[in-house]
């Protein structure tokens, strides 16, 4: 696989900027080709390359002199929160400085008072939770890497989790950011009082993939842990029958804080790997329901009826340790194909819900015609499909099997009415199927959007857009035809 | 006057003047004429034409609508199906003298001027409802932002740019919402003889709360809502709901928390009110709708000392009625207060002077123009009223 070459230009003057940078972060640039090594790449493993340095600021005021002297410089900036990007959002340029937050980690206020945490990019997804949960409140996005993620990271993919359903995505739980702008100038977006007074910017830097700008503060709101929460597990022993549960479900009004479909080869795979305990089906759900006593008690009482109309079987949790275990199998979807084989890539489709089944069929015939396997997880509730492609790398040729059996599943999503990534964003790795989704038109809108935030292409160039095309500064004029096509750039 | 039904007609008109370099004004129900800078006498889009409902799909929890469809039209089809629209979207009567107002107002109106009422405090604004959108920008073409599922995060969120831009970016011709079960049952309690601290502070509790509140207001005894009876000096409003049982459940919970608080019967038409700005439909007040952290909400309108002011959304949200020498103030206090002032009603010459906002930061107005201009490069689109 190609990647974008490095400017040698740029390479050139390494020495200069590693000075540079070392004048405005004295303790904090990392620079032997040994040392960069830990950057090379994020959770997409196939992609990596070395940064021509790293930069760990410490705070806001080292981040806006960096990014002023790389402006003025020409040099690219990638920055990263703690690299587990799943789409290559983090994958450095050869000719770039990879910014790293890892030391702005700390947590700067908890106002319980008016529900919201002041904290700095490089304070990690979990960490959020911790500091406000012996006053009974926690943070809602849980992406299943939150130990490790940021939420720097969290911002610009808008990441999501378990339960998005209910309590949304990152973007519906952040209520201010100061973000840095490619000049060096802080802004400052929403806050603790509601609303954006202008423009909102908030929304448009949430999930725009460190592409606009970085994100060197940011306040998000917290919310009072339900006093309530119970799992249930239904099988199934048809795809359709679940799907048609979940339709149930929510056709009747209820909105379960969590609700996971696993099929048969995910069953089977996390059976052997951590034993849950789960039936041998088709398909089986898990179901969170949350809230106060009661809420929880119709809501599981009117589950157990779909679940039965629907030919399923029922178990339920009450006690922590149960429904942990009942979750166990889940959480280990990942972490289980390691059993099927050396390497996984995870797809993020988001599909219409009623397409399941027919998704399904389609993935199972893409299997075949690949030659390769596939476990399917799915956030049930909104529709975000997790298919999980087996293959070994060391094989020759078979990453790029993997990759076209991917995209195939994407092209499929998009087929029946859904989008490329539902939270993984599309990075590096979906980034030449944007066309897939989006007619010309709507990408030069995104495109002018990008221009007119960071004109000079300083932030994260080669992600998302398949094509770069020159921002055209005077009067801000739309040209046609201003497209210059990149045969450099890597093919998904 | 041009009247267009549909998105290619809106491609037609825009292009046309784009060619003549003609800035417009667009227009569907005009119940939100009034709220922002004049333009002064410009040709009118009138795009009330481009209605209708696209696209209902309940167990997708998904309703794609055209802008001009009509909010009660809307609201009747949802409640059809026990789901309603996250955003509370509310018509704000308190633009009663103008000659439009005995239109319904419209889905594209209320997304445009981000109308939201007190249930935004359960499932947030309209940025957090609004999925997916098709418009045409300024360079006369037609695109689309987002997507119509519930979860999407490919490429730039567009449709958070469209909700509050009182129709500067673009010209929208179909919507995409995420919608919510309606709860079967709602209750409104209230606590009578308030002053503005403890009654704000009893809305935080509950706020603060997993109660899940769809409603929390604060309406001090000068502000005399039908219904509400003799509040002494205050009152605060909490809107609770739920299924039928666990409502009960609720009610116990929020009594624990604040006291002894009885039920309104007329909660859900004062509700209905306070979103709606009405107290304000009779008198000539200029109208402020200000923003602030809900702690700051009691300190921001004790300092303020208007005639006639309420709260909502916990306090993140006060109501100011006032005169034309408080506009500095309320904007200085604002500010401090790290919230914002938006002028909605005033006479023409005073909200030309004082717009819609404060003046932004330079760094940040300079990027919000370079986002207009990437929409709608030759100002075409409601030129100057935001
Ligand atoms: C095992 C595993 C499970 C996962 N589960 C989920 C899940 O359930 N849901 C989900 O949504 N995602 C999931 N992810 C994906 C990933 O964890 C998220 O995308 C996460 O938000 C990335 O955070 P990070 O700190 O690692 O960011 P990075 O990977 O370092 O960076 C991600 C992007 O953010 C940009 N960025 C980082 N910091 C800043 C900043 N301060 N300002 C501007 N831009 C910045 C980078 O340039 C890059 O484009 C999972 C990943 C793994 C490996």
């Amino acid at each position: 696989m190609l990647l974008a070459p490095s400017d040698p230009k740029i390479l050139a003057r390494r020495d200069s900027i590693v000075a540079a940078l070392k004048k405005i972060v004295p303790d904090g640039v990392v620079e032997a080709s040994s040392d960069l090594a830990a950057y090379e790449s994020d959770a997409l493993p196939s992609y990596r390359q070395k940064p021509l340095a790293a930069v760990l600021p410490r705070d806001a005021d080292q981040v806006a002199r960096i990014i002023r002297f790389a402006n003025e410089a020409g040099v690219p900036i990638v920055p990263r929160g703690a690299g587990t990007s799943l789409s290559g959002g983090a994958l450095p340029r050869g000719d770039g400085i990879l910014m790293g937050f890892g030391r702005m980690s700390r947590i700067l206020e908890i106002d319980y008072e008016n529900r919201c945490v002041t904290l700095q990019p490089g304070v990690t997804n979990a960490a959020i939770t911790r500091a406000v949960e012996g006053e009974g409140f926690y943070y809602a996005p849980d992406p299943s890497s939150q130990i490790a993620c940021t939420i720097g990271g969290n911002i610009a993919e808008n990441s999501g989790g378990l339960h998005c359903l209910k309590y949304g995505l990152t973007t519906n739980n952040l209520l201010g950011v100061k973000f840095v702008l490619p000049d060096g100038q802080m802004i400052t977006l929403g806050g603790k009082a509601p609303g954006a007074g202008g423009l909102d910017l908030l929304g448009l830097i949430t999930g725009s993939e460190g592409l606009l700008g970085v994100v060197v503060e940011a306040t998000v709101r917290i919310l009072r842990k339900a006093p309530v929460t119970r799992t249930m597990l239904a099988s199934f022993d048809s795809v359709p029958d679940a799907g048609a549960c979940v339709a149930a479900i929510i056709g009747d009004g209820i909105v379960p804080a969590a609700m996971e479909f696993m099929d048969r080869a995910t069953i089977g795979a996390v059976e052997s790997f951590n034993a849950p305990g789960y039936p041998d089906a088709e398909a089986i759900l898990i179901i969170d329901a949350d809230g106060v006593e009661a809420d929880v008690a119709d809501a599981m009482a009117r589950i157990a009826i779909h679940v039965k109309a629907c030919r399923g079987e029922l178990r339920e949790a009450t006690e922590t340790l149960a429904r942990a275990k009942m979750w166990a199998g889940r959480k280990a979807a990942f972490a289980a194909m390691g059993k099927l084989a050396p390497d996984m890539i995870c797809m993020d489709g988001t599909i219409p819900r009623h397409a399941l089944p027919r998704v399904l069929e389609g993935i199972a015939d893409l299997s075949k015609k690949h030659g390769l396997g596939c476990c399917n997880v799915f956030h049930a509730g909104d529709g975000n499909l997790h298919p999980l492609i087996n293959f070994d790398a060391m094989k020759d040729g078979e990453l790029a099997v993997a990759e076209e059996f991917g995209a195939d599943i994407l092209r499929l999503c998009v087929a029946v009415g859904g989008v490329l990534t539902g939270e993984h964003g599309v990075g590096i790795e979906k980034r030449d199927l944007m066309t897939e989704m989006f007619s010309t038109a709507d990408l030069d809108q995104q495109h002018r959007v990008k221009c007119a935030f960071d004109s000079g292409g300083l932030f994260n160039p080669g992600k998302v857009f398949p094509t770069l095309s020159a921002c055209i500064e005077s009067g801000h004029m739309h040209v046609h035809g201003a497209k210059l096509p990149h045969p450099d750039l890597p093919r998904f | 006057m041009t009247r267009v039904a549909s998105e290619n007609e809106i491609v037609d008109y825009v292009r046309a003047a784009r060619e003549s370099r003609t800035p417009f004004e667009i227009v569907a129900a005009g119940t939100r004429r009034g709220a922002g800078r004049p333009m002064g006498k410009l040709p009118v889009l009138d795009v009330a034409g481009v209605s209708g409902i696209v696209e209902y799909q309940p167990e997708e929890l998904i309703v794609t609508a055209r802008p001009g469809t009509g909010l009660a039209e809307l609201k009747a089809v949802l409640a059809q199906k026990n789901q309603c629209l996250g955003f509370d979207p509310v018509d704000w009567t308190l633009f009663g003298g103008a000659p439009d107002f005995s239109k319904n107002g419209t889905l594209g109106g209320a997304v445009s001027a981000d109308a939201s009422g007190s249930g935004r405090l359960r499932h947030g604004p309209p940025r957090d409802s609004l999925l997916g959108f098709r418009a045409v920008n300024g360079f006369g073409e037609a695109f689309r932002g987002g997507a119509k599922v519930v979860k999407n995060v490919t490429g730039f969120d567009l449709p958070k740019l469209m909700c509050g831009a009182f129709g500067t970016l673009a010209v929208m011709s179909e919507l995409t919402f995420r919608v919510y079960p309606r709860p079967s049952a709602r209750t409104t309690l209230i606590l009578r003889g308030q002053a503005p601290e403890a009654g704000f502070a009893a809305l935080r509790a509950i706020w603060k709360s997993a109660l899940e509140p769809s409603g929390l207001a604060y309406i001090p005894g000068a502000a005399d809502f039908p219904g509400l009876g003799d509040v002494g000096e205050g009152a605060a409003l909490i809107r609770l709901e739920a299924a039928a049982r666990p409502l009960q459940e609720k009610i116990a919970a929020a009594r624990l928390l604040v006291g002894p608080a009885e039920e309104l019967e007329a909660g859900e038409t004062v509700f209905a009110r306070v979103g709606e700005g009405s107290l304000f439909r009779d008198n000539d007040l200029d109208v402020w709708r200000v923003t602030v952290p809900p702690t700051q909400a009691a300190r921001v309108a004790k300092a303020i000392n208007a005639a006639l002011w309420w709260g909502d959304w916990a306090g993140g949200l006060l109501w100011i009625g006032a005169r034309e020498e408080d506009a500095p103030r309320i904007r200085a206090l604002a500010a401090q207060a790290g919230g914002h002032a938006m002028l909605l009603r005033a006479p023409a010459a005073r909200r030309a002077a004082l717009g819609l906002y404060a003046p932004q930061p330079p760094a940040l107005a300079a990027v919000t123009a370079s986002v207009r201009a990437a929409f709608d490069p030759l100002g075409l689109f409601n030129p100057g009223r935001f």
